[in-house]
């Protein structure tokens, strides 16, 4: 299950996820136009949706599923350039 | 949940002409978009010297106008005078126009937030860490970003609204990420040009 933390806490999240060794195993996205609701008869809406698929040491998986507006989505694109640029150097 | 807006909603409409003030008019106007409220419904027909359930009819036919304009997107003057019968009275057809278009950007934007959705990812915090032993290899330099990411649901109740997962990712795992990511990048390129 998901637990909310209170607040980023670096020393403590780490804590947590070695001790849960969470281990992201599958992605899943959808890039999708939403058209119409009950309150905009017309929209124009591009939103992607992603799920992840994340496993614990003995094999139990869990699934998370959300969505992003397309800045939220060039945000996220932005942050995971960044990881992979620090962990070519590390 | 109605946008039909029909001749009785209108007849209710009416009953702004008992309004102390316009900016009375303006108040009930924006009020009413929200929905039904007892308290506001009771403010009103005090304020208007009506009945409460005059003021419920009021409240409720300015909701469903409101809702009908934002529903169809109605931005021009012409598009909204034109929902209004021949025989409603002109000054309070305008004024209700005018307030209705000074509103209406507004309300769509909430519209857009207010959809139903998924859980939209509100935040995103990393850090690289380099393993440098287990317990089955002494000594080693493998890099594995730790990840957590934030969601709120602001459908539902505020305790319940925010989740985390928390999650390490390998270099492989990374590589699919951004893989996914970059298609995910040249499909909106695509559907940006079309």
């Amino acid at each position: 299950s998901w637990e909310p933390l209170p607040h980023w806490d670096s020393a403590r999240w780490c804590d947590l996820c070695e001790a849960l060794c969470l281990q992201l195993v599958d992605i899943q996205w959808k890039l999708g136009m939403a058209v119409s609701s009950d309150t905009c008869r017309s929209l124009n809406c591009p939103y992607v949706m992603v799920m992840l698929k994340v496993a614990d040491p003995s094999g139990q998986i869990c699934q998370k599923s959300f969505e992003m507006t397309i800045p939220q989505f060039q945000n996220l694109h932005s942050h995971f350039k960044d990881i992979a640029a620090v962990m070519e150097t590390v | 949940m109605a946008t039909v807006v029909t001749a009785e909603h209108f007849s209710n409409l009416q009953l702004l002409l008992k309004a102390p003030s316009k900016d009375a008019v303006r108040e009930v106007c924006v009020q009413s978009h929200q929905g039904p409220s007892r308290i506001f419904t009771e403010n009103t027909a005090a304020k208007f010297n009506i009945s409460p359930s005059q003021a419920a009819q009021l409240v409720e036919s300015l909701h469903t106008l409101s809702r009908h304009v934002v529903f169809h997107n109605l931005t021009s003057p012409e598009q909204i005078l034109a929902l209004f019968p021949e025989s409603f009275h002109s000054s309070l057809k305008n004024l209700i126009t005018k307030i209705l278009l000074e509103n209406s950007a507004t309300w769509r934007t909430e519209a857009l937030s207010n959809q139903i959705s998924l859980p939209q990812l509100k935040e995103m915090d990393w850090r690289v860490d380099l393993v440098t032993s287990s317990e089955s290899v002494s000594r080693m330099a493998v890099p594995t970003c730790l990840l957590q990411l934030k969601m709120e649901d602001t459908r539902c109740r505020h305790d319940e609204a925010v989740s985390t997962v928390t999650m390490e990712l390998s270099r492989e795992s990374l590589d699919t990420m951004l893989d996914g990511l970059g298609r995910i990048r040249d499909q909106l390129s695509v559907v940006a040009g079309k």
